[in-house]
């Protein structure tokens, strides 16, 4: 695919494309933002909790 | 770059894969925290977030592998393996700071996360080295 010929070529694009994934983790499973991504902080909570990232 | 970004994201998501079931199995034995989901919810949940927690290790190891200072990979995965779990971590400690009544910081939890991120980079360590493509037969 050309997307994957293109991030093997690209260090700076691999890179944004790990930080956007990164920062989707961090909202979506490490902390789970319900204002940002409703339902998420119980989609995952069992998960964050067994990482040991603080939740209520 | 260290590897291709191919075998990178094929070895992290399969790491990510067994390391999200091996982290159900610890907390299961360790009881930091007991699950409030069902064993299926939270098999497709661990796996999941294990899959992407493994592609983005395995992804900036692809990434930052071979500037670090180590010959073997085992060390390198689990410098970036634990590394990603503190950037993390401290971020949950600034969520906690600026909002407590809504996050709370467990030692017993913190302490498994971090043991669990180690294993991380061991399970892609793993992984890493068994892809035909990096090491070929």
């Amino acid at each position: 695919m050309e997307i994957v010929r293109e991030l093997e070529n690209s260090k700076g694009l691999l890179l944004a494309v790990l930080v956007v994934t990164m920062a989707c983790a961090m909202v979506v499973i490490a902390y789970g933002v319900d204002p940002v991504a409703p339902g998420v902080h119980d989609a995952f909570h069992d998960f964050r909790h067994t990482l040991g990232m603080p939740c209520h | 770059m260290f590897g291709t970004f191919k075998n990178g994201v094929t070895s992290g998501v399969l790491a990510g894969l067994l390391w999200g079931w091996v982290s159900m199995l610890v907390n299961s034995i360790s009881g930091a925290f007991p699950f409030e989901h069902t064993i299926l919810y939270n098999l497709v949940v661990f796996s999941a977030g294990g899959i992407i927690f493994g592609l983005i290790t395995g992804g900036f190891l692809t990434l930052l592998g071979g500037r670090l200072p180590f010959n073997s990979v085992l060390p390198k995965a689990v410098l970036i393996s634990t590394s990603f779990w503190l950037v993390l971590r401290l971020g949950g400690l600034g969520l906690a700071m600026t909002e407590p009544e809504r996050y709370h910081p467990d030692i017993p939890q913190t302490a498994q996360g971090l043991v669990l991120a180690v294993a991380l980079g061991v399970i892609l360590s793993f992984f890493w080295k068994k892809d035909p493509a990096i090491n070929p037969r």
